[in-house]
């Protein structure tokens, strides 16, 4: 495969696009649907991908790749999922304020955790060593295979989530969102309805992270910064929450839109790129959230379509 | 009669609730579905939706018991069982004040109502379809019944939201059902066939508690009136003798409306 044309940060920040908007479309069901405030994204998806890492890097496995990725991958879904079953057991009884304050508190967890547990995780210093599940030869190839890889992952995880809208499942999570009280005296336990939700896209969130894992092949504590939660936040607010495209526009107007069009079309003069973008970058999310909450809190994409939806569904009604 | 055994029960037993210190309901002793029909009558701030709300336990109980007794079945304490199982219990109650899911369809409620749990798992295979086939008739009979002529819309008006809380609690095929004033803002015609539903669910056996400001709903529906001021239990007869009561009428019905 000639690969030339294809520039090795591009396919970084195509990447960054790809893994933003599965991180948005998650957060799409559980803020869009479901009603949880989840400020702890990067947690779960860091938790996904410290298992990861400790877990290739930490333990003697008999096998190689792609067998050594598939279980240490599978190994950071069942904890980053487990994360998901706790954190919403101990937020299922509480507010908004306190779902925000235990998610975030949860995230700041596991900093702290892959900080100091420095026998495993190599602490501030991090962790090299982790690598493609496969040998093409070439380093462009690996990455850009693993960009494919992902963006098939995503597009399942879009899938899903597009399913749920159509399903009892997607039903449900709208009713306990919308009103619990009721749900409640309709028979239906909401607090296992969130848990369920909960345990599946902190496990997707776990799995996302250790693809990360694989195409930066090391950890390193500065990953696991606010910047993830607040570029899917920040994505998802603008596209719209409520919309299973929401993530998908908000990504491209957002991650995409500095990770690749600014970062590499637009004439930036040389160092501007790794010191004042960044720091650019998260002052425009945080003013588009402010700017959308106040203006257009439904997203760009507008208000849940739920008449639409049950017109496709049952039109014969 | 024969019967009388058979119906589905509820005993209330030394329940008490208070509010910030002042008490809001305090029964010794209460049993509901010994009739058909029960009528629940009171002032203005007697309880009655403080009393219901406790029997579904979707608030706690300072003290005592609640329990559902149903023909060859064994006894459930409701005072120990989640707001979440009543449904499945059987017990069933529609909300005094107006309540809705939103963006939700009318469709889509009546769906949530009658789907079993299994299908609403994260993985679950069964497409909506699938569910929708296994209790289109009911859906069909009650959403008609009360006309509703585009399910597929969200209830905008509150006439058409509280119709869609009482087929929710129909869909549920109660075992007890607590009405909180289930016709109040609803046209006459509505009414009538609000009453019609109910006379013919407890012909079929289900036990029905109503509140009703309506009077003439509870004259005419209810085999038995319970009659509660100050989160008491005062009487409980027949209708007629509620009626010619004196505490009664000096208390809530009024001069000259007996
Ligand atoms: N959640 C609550 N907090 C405080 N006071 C309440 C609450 N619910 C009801 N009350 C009070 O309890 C009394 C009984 O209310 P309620 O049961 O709604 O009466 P009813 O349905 O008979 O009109 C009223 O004085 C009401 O203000
Ligand atoms: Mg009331």
């Amino acid at each position: 495969m000639n690969l030339d044309w294809l520039d090795a940060f591009l396919i970084f920040g195509a990447f960054k696009v790809v893994e933003i908007m599965g991180l948005g479309l998650l957060v799409h069901l559980q803020l869009g649907l479901t009603r949880v405030a989840n400020f702890g994204v990067v947690g779960f998806w860091g938790v996904g991908l410290y298992a990861f890492g400790v877990a290739h890097l930490k333990i003697d496995w008999p096998f190689g790749d792609p067998y050594q990725f598939l279980v240490c991958a599978a190994i950071a879904t069942i904890v980053a999922a487990a994360a998901g079953l706790v954190v919403g057991w101990l937020i299922s009884d509480l507010d908004d304020d306190g779902t925000l304050v235990g998610t975030l508190g949860f995230a700041t967890i596991v900093v702290i955790l892959a900080t100091t547990q420095q026998g495993l995780t190599g602490g501030a210093l991090g962790l090299g060593g982790l690598g493609f599940p496969y040998d093409f030869s070439r380093v462009k190839t690996h990455e850009f295979t693993w960009l494919l890889i992902t963006a098939a992952v995503v597009a399942l995880i879009f899938a899903y989530a597009w399913r749920v809208h159509r399903t009892p499942h997607g039903r449900l999570l709208i009713a306990v969102g919308a009103n619990e009280a009721l749900a409640r005296s309709l028979g239906k336990s909401a607090t296992a309805a969130r848990l369920r939700m909960m345990m599946v896209t902190s496990g997707a969130m776990g799995l996302l992270g250790a693809m990360h894992g694989v195409m930066v092949r090391s950890l390193e504590i500065n990953s696991l910064d606010v910047s993830v939660t607040l570029a899917a936040l920040a994505a998802l607010i603008l596209g719209g929450t409520a919309r299973v495209f929401g993530a998908v526009v908000g990504v491209l107007l957002t991650v995409a839109l500095f990770d690749i069009v600014i970062q590499f079309y637009l004439p930036i003069p040389d160092g501007w790129n790794t010191q004042a973008l960044p720091v650019a970058r998260e002052a425009v999310f945080g003013a588009a959230i402010v700017l959308m909450l106040i203006f257009r809190p439904q997203g760009l994409l507008g208000q849940m379509r739920r008449p639409a939806l049950m017109r496709r569904l049952h039109g014969d009604w | 009669m024969t019967g009388e055994d058979l119906r589905p029960q509820i005993l209330v037993r030394d329940v008490s609730k208070s509010f910030s210190g002042r008490v809001v309901v305090d029964v010794d002793e209460l049993v509901l579905g010994d009739v058909p029909v029960e009528g629940l009558l009171g002032p203005n701030g007697a309880g009655k939706t403080t009393l219901m709300r406790l029997i579904m336990h979707s608030i706690p109980l300072d003290g005592g018991t609640v329990t559902l007794s149903r023909p060859g079945q064994r006894d459930v304490l409701l005072s120990a069982t989640r707001t979440s199982q009543m449904a499945g219990l059987g017990v069933v109650k529609s909300t005094q004040v107006i309540t809705d899911f939103e963006h939700l369809t009318i469709l889509d409620s009546a769906l949530l109502a009658v789907t079993e749990a299994r299908y609403e798992r994260p993985f679950a295979a069964a497409a909506d379809r699938t569910v929708r086939k296994r209790h289109e008739e009911e859906i069909r009979h009650w959403l008609d019944y009360f006309g509703f002529d585009d399910p597929l819309a969200v209830a905008l008006s509150g006439g058409d939201k509280k119709l869609l809380d009482i087929v929710r609690c129909l869909l549920l095929e109660p075992a007890v059902l607590l009405l909180d004033e289930p016709t109040a803002g609803l046209s006459e015609d509505h009414t009538e066939r609000v009453k019609a539903a109910v006379r013919q669910l407890a012909s079929r056996g289900t036990s029905v508690v109503i509140v009703e400001h309506d009077l003439d709903v509870i004259w005419d529906l209810c085999d038995e009136v319970i009659f509660m001021a100050e989160g008491k239990v005062l009487l409980k007869d027949k209708p007629a003798t509620i009626r010619a009561n004196p505490t009664v009428v000096e208390s809530y019905l009024g001069a000259g409306s007996a």
